[in-house]
């Protein structure tokens, strides 16, 4: 994937993000450790399931899929996910 | 007031169409999760639940009404015909009108649920077939075991989610034990393992991917599981006098609402219930024998459940006997507290603690004596069974044996 796609996918998840802790996108940054802007494992749940809507994959019913730490891993898994996605 | 005695138990769940089978696969540890069947797996990103297996409907119902009663119902029937059997009730001499019919579920007739979507979303057509609302309504079960009995006492479906069953169950003790009623047939029921209802299971993140492991570090999160489980309760004096056989007494209930968090459990809650629970069957913590845990093996209720057991118990908790049998018949839900209600009766009149199957390793955080992997014979005098729902509403039951 090219970076504008990948820029893409940061600001996607940002603004999903941002949006489930009604706060402006732009008051996050990749860096965020999700338990530090309070997302709770609830959170984390209506998250996923925003971003397998917006990029149509599917992430895995796996207990890891709930042990992410900053939005920079989310974004590093989303895109995994789309270049197996992509690459299948 | 009236001491409440068990005379009755029917079940149809993952371990068997009896409660009898449900107990014996219960003892030896066999656990009823598999590959889900009633669901084509490439629809589904998880792929097991402890179904029912091999129920033929036509074989226990006539074909008229079984086009009119949801597979929710069906369970509760089967489950109810076989309590009351074993129970050697009657219903005569008035106590037909005596006799209340409590029956909780989570959802309800989820399957005509799913079938009407379908049809209305899926196919686009405008019309459900008729008896659809009465089919899928929360009360269906308990209308239709007071008309296959005839019984005319009080009669309602509960609804808590996965407390539902206890909550019924305690309802219906109460209504002995205060007088409101003499007899009862009461438990819960769920047929929820149905495409639409599978999807939002899936989408909570609480399943599990391969199989259920309560209190373990490694487990992963629950399995669904479905059936029925029914309890005959009378008066003890009522029983003792018609000679009937006693598998335990119900002696107290606990319920109580975290008022927290919608998925969240507290421990604080939980362990108000329990208490609750062990007061009113005058049982001190230092004598209790047997916990039948709600045991979800979630992340998260393993941790506040064995917290609450902690603060409600004190130093006691190291000595009970805890187990959950979710490992092997899974989580039914509605149904869940009648499956683990049987179990508990059979524990006391069988004097042996069923084994939490699936086990590896206590999570750290998990401290208590888990019963694993073997059921274990042991006095049981004293038991609980823990129900702990969704939403955080919590419902404990405490048994006795009858000496």
């Amino acid at each position: 994937m090219s970076e504008v796609d990948t820029k893409t996918v940061e600001s996607k998840i940002v603004e999903i993000v941002a949006n489930q802790r009604r706060t402006d996108p732009a008051k996050l940054s990749l860096s965020d450790r999700l338990e530090d802007i309070e997302i709770e494992s609830i959170d984390l749940v209506e998250i996923i399931f925003a971003i397998e809507d917006e990029f149509d994959i599917d992430v895995p019913q796996d207990r890891d899929a709930m042990k992410l730490d900053t939005l920079q891993d989310v974004v590093d898994g989303v895109q995994r996910l789309i270049n197996e996605k992509n690459a299948a | 007031m009236h001491r409440v005695a068990i005379t009755g138990l029917g079940c149809i769940s993952a371990l068997g169409h009896d409660a009898n089978s449900h107990w014996r696969s219960a003892v030896e540890g066999i656990s009823g999760i598999g590959p889900i069947t009633a669901i084509p797996p490439e629809k589904l990103k998880i792929h097991v639940a402890a179904e029912v297996k091999g129920f033929d409907a036509e074989k226990h119902f006539e074909p008229v009404k079984l086009a009119v009663i949801d597979p929710y119902s069906q369970y509760a029937l089967v489950a109810a015909r076989e309590a009351i059997a074993d129970s050697g009730l009657t219903f005569d001499h008035g106590l037909h009108d005596d006799t209340a019919v409590i029956i909780g579920t989570g959802i309800g007739g989820a399957k005509t649920i799913n079938e009407d979507s379908e049809r209305i979303f899926g196919q686009g057509k405008i019309r459900t077939p008729p008896m659809s609302i009465p089919k899928l309504m929360p009360s269906a079960a308990a209308s239709q075991v007071t008309m296959e009995y005839g019984l005319n006492g009080p009669a309602f479906g509960v609804t808590s989610a996965c407390s539902s069953a206890n909550h019924a169950i305690g309802e219906a003790y109460w209504m002995i034990k205060s007088g409101r009623a003499r007899a009862a047939v009461t438990g819960g029921s769920e047929a929820c393992l149905v495409f639409g209802s599978m999807l939002g299971w899936q989408a909570l993140r609480v399943l599990s991917v391969d199989t259920c492991r309560p209190f373990c570090i490694d487990r992963k999160g629950m399995v669904l599981g479905e059936g029925a489980g029914v309890l005959v309760l009378e008066r003890l004096e009522d029983a003792q006098a018609r000679g009937a056989r006693i598998y335990a007494e119900i002696a107290g209930m606990g319920m109580t609402s975290d008022a927290g968090s919608l998925t969240d459990p507290s421990a604080e809650g939980a362990a108000r219930a329990i208490r609750q629970a062990l007061e009113e069957a005058e049982i001190a913590p230092g004598d209790l024998h047997y916990i039948n845990a709600h045991g979800t093996g979630t992340g998260q209720n393993d941790v506040a459940e064995t917290k609450a057991i902690h603060l409600a118990l004190g130093e006691a908790a190291g000595h009970v006997a805890v187990s959950s049998t979710k490992s092997m018949h899974g989580h039914g839900l509605g149904a869940a507290g009648a499956l683990e209600a049987v179990i508990t009766a059979r524990a006391i009149a069988d004097q042996i603690a069923p084994p939490t199957a699936n086990f590896t390793m206590a999570d750290p955080e998990c401290d208590l004596d888990y019963v694993p992997n073997a059921a274990r014979s042991m006095t049981i005098d004293t038991a609980l069974s823990n129900s702990f729902a969704f939403g955080g509403l919590n419902a404990v039951l405490a048994f006795r044996r009858l000496h």
